[in-house]
């Protein structure tokens, strides 16, 4: 069984806001809503400087935070790693959005539900690529299995040594290269 | 704000209510004289945590469109508020059917009544649980949350019930001097336990550190130091104080409450002191909900 997870290169990242475009695209999001919230970065000091741009999404944490708060179930993690929302269970209580981490989660104010990226799972199924990870123009992202080791992903994760955003927040399934 | 001003009033609703339901037990046990102490609490325990539990539905927003959905609520053992569901279930049921007999005018089960002071407690913890295990709040995330919930909740608890008793029988506050004696108690330990919690999370990390700063001397401060601080706290307890320390001086005699009761400390001391502690009740949940900073993840 594949446990998929994926690469984002911050280095290559120009912030064209493809990915969120063709985020919202993919799950029919109205303009104001998206999966992908772009944070800027500055470290260093003059003239030593680098901005940076990360894209942040669901990081589809292995002891998600969000399923195990879920009083409802709604929020579970599928067989490959998935953390997915049931949209028929979900009652919109919002305690999943508080201890989310990353504030990853956005509420549908038509359903009430709350949502967030799914790797666009039913991409996936059919064995194609999350539509960020396709429609990227510097291809900052790579997605794939992260048990394989011969996967396009894994070797992206030891060559750049790609690191989640925050071990210590618990363990992500997208790798950061900064 | 994710959970805003209507989370706050459910906290605040949840903890009255698990504290009035413990007044008016304790107020039948030590007072069988009062009974209008007994009567308000069991009366206003129910109702004000089905208040309550209606701001929860309109906030929830997906089960406001199909409320079948709430039955969902009742399925993930490893969430606090699905623990909290059960917890609320058991004490409605039990604060609903005592309040039912008490305006029946029938007597009430032991059983029932030592069931709902059970779950009155366990609502009043686990609100505090329900935010003080997410720990990418830091300010919430502290064992110091629940003591204080607790604490608060009793405090208000007893507040709500002393301000309708009052309305409804002004003798009936001086007959039950040890219940002014508890809500003292519980007002001085509330001031050091938020002083305590404040002062230990703000140097556990920057997010904590911030949330504090923004209630202490930020943009929420007028609030904090005004309406929680003078007046949810000192003005209660300095009245509250002044009343027992006067109340010494009156024999627990007929006479001596009805001088008590028309007196200069009479039932408008009562008024004040309970509806600002009300007020300081619901403050402290707001501004812990407002002054929610999240972890700093970049």
């Amino acid at each position: 069984m594949a446990r998929y997870g994926m690469v984002i290169d911050t280095r290559k990242c120009v912030g064209c806001y493809a990915c969120r475009v063709s985020c919202q695209m993919q799950n029919e999001l109205p303009v104001e809503e998206s999966y992908i919230k772009f944070y800027e970065k500055e470290t260093g000091v003059f003239p030593n400087v680098k901005n940076e741009i990360i894209p942040v999404q669901c990081q589809h944490c292995e002891d998600a935070p969000c399923v195990s708060v879920c009083p409802t179930k709604a929020t579970y993690t599928t067989k490959e790693g998935i953390v997915l929302v049931d949209a028929d269970k979900c009652i919109g209580c919002k305690y999943c959005m508080v201890a989310c981490h990353y504030g990853a989660r956005t509420q549908d104010h038509n359903t009430g539900v709350v949502e967030k990226c799914r790797f666009c799972a039913e991409l996936v199924a059919e064995g194609k690529q999350p539509a960020c990870v396709s429609t990227c123009i510097s291809n900052a992202r790579i997605f794939g299995d992260l048990d394989d080791p011969n996967s396009e992903v894994s070797k992206a994760i030891v060559k750049m040594n790609a690191q989640p955003l925050r071990p210590d927040l618990g363990k992500a399934k997208i790798y950061y290269v900064r | 704000m994710v959970w805003g001003t209507i989370i706050a009033a459910y906290l605040f609703l949840a903890g009255l209510s698990a504290g009035a339901f413990l007044t008016s037990s304790y107020a039948a046990r030590r007072y069988p004289e009062a009974k209008t102490v007994r009567f308000v609490g069991r009366l206003i325990s129910p109702i004000l945590m089905g208040i309550g539990l209606l701001l929860l539905i309109v906030d929830a927003e997906a089960g406001l469109k199909d409320p079948l959905r709430f039955i969902y609520l009742f399925t993930n053992f490893s969430s606090v508020m699905t623990i909290g569901t059960y917890f609320i279930s058991f004490f409605m049921m039990a604060a609903a059917y005592i309040a039912l007999m008490e305006l029946l005018k029938k007597d009430t089960s032991k059983i029932v009544e030592y069931v709902g002071i059970i779950f009155a407690v366990a609502t009043a913890i686990y609100t505090g649980f329900l935010i003080g295990v997410i720990g990418a709040v830091p300010l919430w995330n502290t064992a110091i949350l629940p003591i204080l919930f607790v604490v608060s909740a009793f405090s208000t608890g007893i507040a709500g019930t002393m301000l309708v008793s009052a309305i409804m029988d002004k003798k009936v506050v001086h007959m039950v001097m040890s219940i002014k004696k508890i809500h003292l108690t519980l007002l001085v330990a509330e001031v050091l336990l938020i002083f305590t919690m404040f002062l230990i999370t703000s140097s556990t990390n920057e997010s904590a550190a911030q949330s504090v700063s923004m209630i202490l001397s930020g943009e929420y401060s007028i609030l904090f130091w005004l309406g929680l601080v003078v007046v949810g706290l000192i003005v209660p307890i300095a009245i509250e104080a002044l009343e027992l320390w006067n109340s010494k001086k009156l024999h627990h005699t007929p006479a001596g409450l009805e001088v008590a009761a028309s007196g200069s400390h009479g039932i408008a001391a009562t008024m004040i002191t309970e509806s600002a502690v009300l007020a300081g009740g619901f403050i402290l949940r707001y501004l812990l909900l407002a002054a929610a900073v999240p972890v700093i993840f970049l």
